[in-house]
């Protein structure tokens, strides 16, 4: 989002439009593929399924386009569902203060992410390696198997229906919608491209670096407990394993929708249709009875090819 | 309107500003002159907020100040034009200009119309045409300068700093740009401009100061001084000694370089020319008429599309940097730092790095042999390195120079390319460059010398061409030497084949 | 041994500290292990923890390459249980195979090395990312390969390459100091290993000195393959089983115990010494957990710990040097 005019409409990123043909073409060979395809349920699933995915990537783009990396969203993810689910177990009155505090939980990780990597000066890529690791550990320690338990009605924000929509995936656009108006329009979003762009210039030109890259990794761990909380939802557990794949299936759709590892650049859509283009895969390839393990094959293959293609002559990680 | 008193600033293990008094009036261009590593980037950070003086004190338009970040300088209308542009590449010329300090609707949210027609209308002052929309990559350096001046004049400004501004850019466009500070100093603001260029300094300044060690050698009204007494406060010499007498070049000696028709698109059009031996050459033009993008061509670095070279006779098709070297062609870069030194790595390291495979002995890399090597190029050059072990990452600009020539005089028998060889070095360490370019020459080598700098141009080489879109569109020497010819060349369409001057 | 590139002037007093403080670090450790454990320096331990140790070290030392050249490479966990997986097709008996499947691992890891090298140099992928898809598809593989279950059989000298000894020396150990002796002479003797250097340091520059960074960046990437192949094979000897997650982790061990061992991530600087001693320090820690009693996911908390607190020193310390 960087032209100036909401009116100019500029396709800045040729990556979106390349992402909106390809979930064209796949939704049409999904429709002559398999009636089942191209129902307006099984739009709703992919939506669904959709939704913590798209919370994660959202966190991992505003990580990324600040000019770092998040690789430990999967272990907050992980965090919080064996946490909320562990302490509410079935209590619901506990349900929304805990739900409350793992949030805040997730944004405080984050921050502690930022505030290690603007201290002691260690590449980002390390400090949330190194965290992944922590969180994951504690969170094995404490359970090997999923644990406690939600209160039925919490089931809603996962198979809740707002206006025929999956209630997650409105909260997931919602979402969208507003880090999208906050990267476009408030000074602090502004200040994320600044410092993914050209952080000296950031800091010369006035922008509060420590604030603004606390900011954006508060924001990623806030959006990773969400995702956390998603699955409590429709599992009605806490799985400590839950976020094993998360951290990497972040990254794909932020860098296909156009973002890029150096940081200064990306939109909100483009990591969207990066969010559905892969979810859409999945869903497809599952009609097509692929198996889970050539999917695996085909995410990687789709990473390369997006970042080979796409040949990236700026810094990168 | 600023004011430094009795400034110090120590880094670990350096002393950058001892008792440095400093003083800048409005409505004046006060020029600052020193060596890299004299202190005057610090200096200038002291005075943007993003450095505090270990002692001293600041006092800005009457007031005694100072800054806890850059954000306070500039409010109190403190602007930097640092020599590498602080712009953000993805984010459009508005977005650039405003950076920090975005216009708001009254919800507080990013005005994004206000910001583009502000941003044009200060395009507009500055008689610059630019589209606000614009992402910075996609423009020129010295549009981006226009760009970072817009940034200067967004807010209210008193101070004006200008980092070397004409390191990048040349001839018309420079003119632009003393003009916009003809323009400002006329409005009261006050400039502070630092440069190496001598001409450059008696063109726009009201007054010198020169830096030195950390220290100020002194203060004059501009129109007080000569080259010779500026040059004299710098480095006690007179300016006449500074450029080595010029080789006497065989005329009909065969070619070491011969270049013909060089084609690379998109900055390399058609370029044709001739070195002799012992020749120092000089390739004169505009920034972006290609001159570094043909060195590259010839080097191999770059791949050209058409065209021959010969190197001392022999044809060179094909070229890469290694075979190049191989055929005793050597290119020393214009960016020392980026794409000539390994900073990582020691003076030694670095100055066998194009023949590491002399040093072999028994399959190994025999370090015995590098660092006497070395230890030649240190006494030969005079490099200031306490040994050829020492670091070359905390040397100053001249003696990193000195060492890539140290890199180069060792492997090229044939011919050397220099591009900007004294960019960012000070009169001192100049003057020693020269003279090793002479010693070169003298050795039967080739060199070919790009540089923007004129006065260095025509005080060094005995005949230069000049490149202009691509294309080699003159060729001077002898009395037909001059500045004025030069820019005639850079700036015109290629002179007709009857008018052009007889090799 | 110095804990930089070698041919940087050491800074006397703060640099011999550091260069010790590794080895001080290890020799701490040891002790405290066998405070809690007086049978820790039991040569049968000794013997035990370093072939346990082993594979590892050469996943190490492969991936200090790459470090060393400004790169990355997540996925040679992965390829070490693939290559585990493809040896156990062959469905061999006879130890007359194991040249075969030692030859045909590394033919394969080095293929796989030079794809995630022409990614990073000819198409410019960011090595972190490159080498992420390459694991992902790895995992596809071989998971598809086996349905989930591997079959299949490996001879039975793998276990002797494995666990056995030579004249009291485990056989991995002296496989992992032979590599280590040749890559270190390579490193530090020769000028292949100075162009290493030249190239993390300053690609660029080194281009426009000769050297082409490309080849030299896609060599270090197969050569950290091939050693993640040939630590495969070694690992499956050690662990006795294959599965389809031999290995799992040692992506994030290797690259913890680099940069644990001085190895800096922007390329250009750090030694094998250095990361080998890196390996030792991570091992021995791991052993602590153990006798602790502690479950072995602790090890991964003190793995985290560990890494964000070593780079933080070094960055510090690297501050300091320019």
């Amino acid at each position: 989002m960087r032209t100036a005019g909401p009116r100019r409409f500029r396709i800045s990123e040729p990556a979106i439009l390349v992402l909106a043909g390809i979930i064209v073409a796949m939704i049409v060979f999904g429709a002559l593929a398999s009636d089942r395809f191209a129902s307006v349920k099984n739009a709703t699933n992919v939506l669904e399924q959709a939704a913590p995915l798209g919370f994660a990537a959202l966190g991992q783009m505003l990580v990324v386009v600040s000019g770092g990396i998040d690789l430990s969203i999967g272990a907050i993810v992980a965090v919080s569902s064996v946490l909320l689910a562990g302490t509410v177990n079935g209590s619901g009155t506990l349900m929304m203060p805990m739900l409350v505090a793992v949030l805040s939980l997730g944004a405080a990780i984050g921050a502690l992410n930022g505030v290690i990597t603007l201290r002691t000066g260690v590449h980002p890529l390390i400090v949330t390696l190194g965290m992944s690791s922590i969180l994951n550990g504690l969170v094995l320690l404490y359970t090997l198997q999923p644990v406690g338990k939600a209160p039925v009605w919490f089931e809603e924000f996962a198979f809740g229906r707002i206006l025929g929509m999956p209630m997650a995936g409105v909260v997931m656009l919602g979402a969208s919608a507003l880090v999208a108006l906050f990267l476009r329009y408030h000074p602090s979003g502004r200040s994320i491209y600044a410092l993914g762009g050209n952080r000296e210039a950031a800091r010369l030109s006035g922008i509060p670096i420590d604030r603004t890259t606390i900011l954006a990794y508060a924001a990623s761990g806030f959006l990773a407990a969400l995702a956390g909380a998603y699955f409590v939802s429709r599992t009605g557990v806490g799985d400590p394993r839950v976020g094993d794949m998360m951290t990497l299936a972040s990254i794909t759709p932020v860098v296909v929708g156009g973002a890029v590892l150096g940081g200064g650049r990306g939109r909100v859509l483009g990591t969207l249709l990066g969010v559905l283009m892969v979810s859409l895969l999945n869903n497809l390839l599952n009609y097509l009875s692929v198996s889970t393990f050539y999917q695996w094959v085909i995410q990687g293959l789709i990473i390369i090819a997006a970042v080979a293609i796409f040949v990236d002559r700026s810094k990168r990680l | 309107m600023i004011e430094l008193r009795s400034i110090s600033k120590s880094f670990p293990g350096v002393k950058s500003l001892d008792d440095v008094s400093f003083a800048a009036r409005a409505g004046e261009v006060h020029a600052l002159l020193g060596e890299n590593g004299a202190g005057k980037s610090t200096l200038i950070k002291i005075m943007a907020g993003a450095y505090r003086p270990d002692s001293g004190t600041i006092s800005f338009d009457g007031q005694e100040r100072t800054w806890a970040t850059p954000r306070e300088a500039k409010a109190a209308g403190i602007h930097v034009i640092y020599q590498e542009l602080m712009l953000f590449p993805d984010l459009s010329v508005a977005e650039n200009i405003f950076v920090g300090n975005e216009p708001r609707t009254p919800w507080g949210a990013v005005d994004f119309r206000a910001m583009a027609e502000k941003s044009a209308e200060l395009l507009g002052r500055l008689g610059h045409q630019l589209d606000p929309h614009a992402p910075i990559k996609d423009l020129s350096v010295a549009d981006r300068q226009m760009v970072e001046i817009c940034k200067a004049m967004a807010g209210e400004i008193k101070l004006l700093i200008l980092d070397e501004p004409t390191a990048v850019i040349s001839g018309r466009e420079a003119d632009l740009l003393f003009e916009r500070m003809r323009t400002l100093r006329e409005a009261g603001v006050c400039l502070v401009y630092i440069s190496h260029r001598l001409d450059e300094i008696f063109r726009v300044s009201d007054r010198v100061t020169v830096l030195k060690d950390g220290r100020v050698a002194g203060t004059q009204d501009t129109s007080a001084m000569t080259r010779d007494s500026l040059v004299a406060m710098m480095v006690g010499r007179k300016l006449a000694d500074i450029y080595p007498e010029k080789p006497k070049v065989v005329r009909d000696a065969k070619p070491v370089l011969s270049v013909r028709k060089i084609r690379m698109p998109p900055r390399v059009a058609d370029a044709s020319f001739e070195l002799r031996p012992g020749e120092i050459l000089g390739l004169a033009g505009l920034v972006g008429s290609g001159r570094s993008e043909l060195a590259h061509a010839i080097f191999g670095s770059m791949h050209r599309e058409s065209g021959e070279v010969r190197l001392a006779g022999v044809p060179h098709d094909e070229p890469t940097p290694r075979r190049s070297i191989d055929k005793g062609l050597g290119f020393l870069t214009e960016d020392r730092k980026g794409e000539g030194l390994m900073m990582l790595l020691d003076t030694a390291a670095n100055v066998t790095a194009p023949a590491l495979q002399e040093f072999v002995r028994h399959g190994t890399l025999d370090r015995s042999l590098e660092i006497n090597a070395a230890a030649e190029e240190i006494a030969r050059f005079r490099i200031a390195v306490p040994s050829p072990t020492t670091g070359v990452s905390g040397l100053s600009g001249g003696n990193q120079q000195k060492i890539l020539f140290g890199r180069w005089a060792r492997t090229c028998k044939t011919a050397l390319i220099l591009d900007e060889p004294t960019r960012g070095v000070d009169v001192g360490a100049k003057v020693e460059i020269y003279r090793i370019i002479r010693q070169l020459a003298d050795g039967g080598v080739g060199i070919l010398v790009i540089s923007s700098d004129l006065p260095e141009v025509i005080g060094l080489c005995s005949r230069v061409l000049v490149m202009r879109e691509g294309r080699v569109s003159g060729e001077l020497e002898g009395a037909d030497l001059t500045e004025e010819s030069i820019m005639r060349l850079a700036t015109q369409a290629t002179i007709p084949r009857d008018l052009r001057k007889a090799g | 041994m110095t804990l930089n590139s070698g041919t940087i002037q050491p800074r006397p007093v703060f640099d011999v500290l550091r260069r010790y403080q590794m080895m001080v670090l290890l020799a701490s450790l040891v002790v405290a292990a066998t405070i809690l454990q007086p049978s820790f320096l039991a040569p049968r331990n000794i013997r035990d923890v370093l072939t346990q140790a082993a594979p590892l070290g050469m996943l190490v030392l492969g991936q200090t390459l790459v470090i060393l050249v400004s790169g990355l490479d997540l996925s040679v966990a992965s390829l070490m249980a693939t290559v585990a997986v493809l040896a156990t097709a062959f469905n061999a008996t006879s130890d007359a195979m194991i040249p075969v499947i030692f030859l045909v691992a590394v033919a394969f890891s080095a293929v796989v090395g030079l794809i995630n090298g022409l990614l990073v140099t000819k198409r410019n992928v960011s090595p972190f990312l490159a080498t992420l898809a390459m694991m992902t598809v790895l995992q596809g593989v071989r998971f598809a390969y086996t349905q989930g279950a591997p079959a299949g059989s490996l001879p039975a000298g793998f276990r002797w390459l494995g666990t056995g000894s030579v004249l009291g020396l485990p056989v991995n150990l002296l496989a992992f100091l032979l590599i280590f002796a040749v890559l270190s002479f390579i490193l530090h003797k020769t000028v292949y290993g100075r162009m290493i250097y030249m190239t993390g340091g300053n690609p660029r520059s080194a281009e426009l000195v000769g050297v082409s960074s490309a080849t030299v960046t896609i060599a270090c990437y197969v050569i950290c393959s091939s050693l993640a192949g040939i630590g495969g094979l070694f690992l499956v000897g050690f662990v006795g089983t294959v599965d389809n997650w031999v290995g799992r982790g040692y992506e994030l061990d290797s690259i913890v115990a680099a940069v644990i061992g001085g190895v800096a991530l922007s390329g250009g600087s750090g030694t094998l010494a250095g990361a080998t001693l890196g390996t030792l320090i991570l091992v021995v820690l791991f052993n602590i957990t153990i006798i602790l009693g502690f479950p072995i996911q602790a090890q991964l908390v003190i793995k985290g710990v560990i890494v964000i607190l070593a780079a933080a020193l070094f960055a510090r310390a690297n501050e300091k040097r320019t």
